[in-house]
């Protein structure tokens, strides 16, 4: 796999503030990779560093193959980079804001221009509204529109600053498919910052959690979770629970921990290998003659993991 | 240099100013004022004024005494009333028309550098492969390029209302254009108009909003209201030395203000004041 993104011991400070604390990370190519934290933990300067819109007090990157220091002008060509904010000119229009991106990133063959801005309306459903002024728009939209103007110079790299930001449920939904579909249609690396779990877990392929400029912990959403939180736990509902059924499930290797519920006739079960553990206890609970009501794998969510990484930071 | 990036951004930004009413307002309605109502006010006024009673010249006495003697032999000859429409329309308004490009200047320049701090724009902007000086080329020149044109058109209206109303009472004379007036529009107007963007962009650097920048460029109203009141009270009287002078000292604010403008006008400084 090739890196679309290298950064090694990244810092930036303001003044005597360390925004971004030697953060050393891998992207790799077709990836969506997140950067979760909460506000003020340095996502957006990361971004802004990697864009070459900030120079990093120290350490090194690459973007695409070139180095952000010394080919600034290579990597701003190379990215597409949706702010924290939309960034739209509200008293141009819709299209009129995309023909000027086109062509700051050097789209300057009018056909070609015209063509990609079509597409890109026509993806994010904003054709029919091309010529109305984005003061009109709603928050969804612009955020549409602003995305589809990173991809206007059809960038390998995407920065997506808090894409979901301020929207509704609605849009929110909306944003995230489209954001996959980029990701699975187009194959664009993607560097996603947010301080939204739900947009980590449901979008990322790996998740580096950062609090105060620093990493705290990187990798695919599920291994966070395991990693934080611990195994997954099995849990056993009953029709009846008796001591017998108890003993025949203590009884089984895999078994670490078990807590019984007389109240709910529920067992809660730590296994070494959850997956491949379950069936043997669920046949071992109906040889001891037990009825089974339900039984349900318990992750604790990342939601939960993230906030005690975050606060016991 | 690119130049046609610069173009780009000049093109943008003209296109973004000529819609908001904010900048158009005060670039229209200021110079129509200054062109066309005050010489029409003027030439309908002074007659009234020469002829009512104790009124005449007696009140301009001082200022004739002490304007310097090529002004002085310019009005040998004259009635009354053509002294004063002469005196005030060739001299006492000059110094209004370096309103027009200051005022158009930091109006248009605030919109350009503060107003797209303000409205969060500027951040996908310094995101594209357009370079500093580029930016601050094209930003630069959408502030000058219109503000002379308004200057200009606004002195060849002027010229023309003067000349169509002064045409009967000076006997079939044109007033301007005249050395000293090209002078103050092709020499002080665009130091001046200068002057003001380079302290625009000085100031955009510091604050947040478009208003907030245009308030504080207004300090430079008051070299320029000095010039007024200088020319009313016969103290500062427009000559081809003085305005060549002018010239001279405002090109020397324009080289120090444009100084620490391109030192300010930095992603890295723009873009660390934004929160």
């Amino acid at each position: 796999m090739v890196s679309s993104i290298e950064a090694e011991g990244l810092t930036k400070m303001f003044g005597s503030l360390t925004a971004v604390d030697h953060l050393s990370f891998k992207v790799e190519e077709g990836e969506i990779f997140g950067l979760l934290g909460p506000n003020g933990a340095g996502k957006t300067t990361t971004v802004r560093m990697l864009a070459c819109l900030i120079s990093p007090s120290g350490g090194s990157a690459k973007v695409g193959g070139y180095d952000i220091i010394q080919d600034s002008l290579k990597v701003r060509q190379i990215v597409g980079i949706l702010t924290e904010n939309p960034s739209l000119y509200e008293r141009l229009t819709a299209y009129e804001n995309m023909d000027f991106f086109a062509e700051a990133y050097g789209l300057s063959n009018v056909q070609e221009k015209r063509n990609r801005i079509r597409e890109l309306l026509e993806f994010f459903e904003l054709w029919e509204r091309r010529n109305d002024k984005v003061a009109t728009f709603s928050k969804g939209m612009k955020q549409k529109l602003a995305i589809a103007r990173a991809l206007v110079h059809n960038p390998p790299i995407l920065f997506l600053d808090e894409p979901t930001a301020g929207l509704d449920p609605e849009s929110s939904k909306e944003v995230r498919d489209l954001i996959e579909r980029l990701s699975r249609r187009e194959k664009r690396t993607i560097l996603l910052c947010t301080h939204r779990l739900e947009d980590a877990e449901k979008l990322c392929n790996r998740v580096m959690i950062i609090n105060r400029g620093k990493s705290i912990i990187v990798g695919t959403p599920d291994e966070l979770r395991d990693r934080i939180t611990g195994q997954p736990t099995l849990q056993v509902t009953l029709m009846k629970l008796n001591q017998k059924i108890v003993e025949a499930v203590k009884k089984l290797d895999h078994v670490r921990e078990i807590s019984v519920d007389n109240s709910t006739s529920r067992l809660i079960i730590t296994l070494d290998d959850v997956q491949s553990a379950t069936p043997e206890v669920v046949r071992s609970i109906v040889y001891a003659g037990g009825m089974i009501l339900s039984v349900n794998i318990l992750r604790p969510s990342l939601e939960e993991a993230y906030l005690r990484l975050v606060k016991g930071e | 240099m690119r130049i046609q990036k610069v173009m780009l951004i000049f093109r943008k930004d003209w296109r973004e100013i000529s819609r908001n009413w904010q900048v158009i307002l005060p670039i229209v309605v200021v110079p129509f004022m200054l062109s066309v109502l005050l010489p029409v006010l003027v030439v309908v006024l002074i007659p009234r004024l020469a002829t009512m009673p104790g009124t005449s010249l007696n009140g301009l006495e001082n200022v004739l005494q002490n304007l310097p003697k090529h002004v002085q032999d310019e009005l040998v000859g004259m009635t009354d009333q053509q002294v004063m429409v002469y005196i005030v329309l060739l001299y006492f308004f000059a110094p209004f028309f370096l309103i027009i490009p200051l005022m158009a200047s930091s109006v248009i320049a605030s919109d350009s550098f503060a107003g797209e701090k303000e409205r969060r724009t500027i951040e996908a902007l310094l995101a594209t492969p357009i370079s500093d000086s580029e930016l601050f080329l094209g930003k630069i020149l959408v502030s000058f390029i219109p503000s002379m044109m308004i200057t200009v058109i606004s002195f060849i209206i002027y010229s023309t209302v003067v000349d169509l109303l002064s045409f009967t009472i000076f006997n079939g004379r044109l007033l301007l254009p005249n050395l000293v007036w090209i002078l103050l529009i092709f020499g002080v107007a665009p130091t001046v108009a200068l002057a003001s963007i380079g302290l625009i962009v000085m100031i955009s650097a510091k604050v947040k909003g478009f208003r907030e920048a245009q308030q504080i460029s207004g300090i430079l109203l008051i070299p320029i209201l000095v010039l007024v009141f200088g020319q009313v009270t016969g103290v500062i009287i427009f000559g081809p030395m003085l305005v060549t002078l002018l010239i001279g000292l405002f090109a020397i604010i324009d080289v120090v203000v444009f100084k620490i403008g391109v030192k300010l006008f930095k992603r890295e400084e723009i873009l660390s004041k934004l929160a």
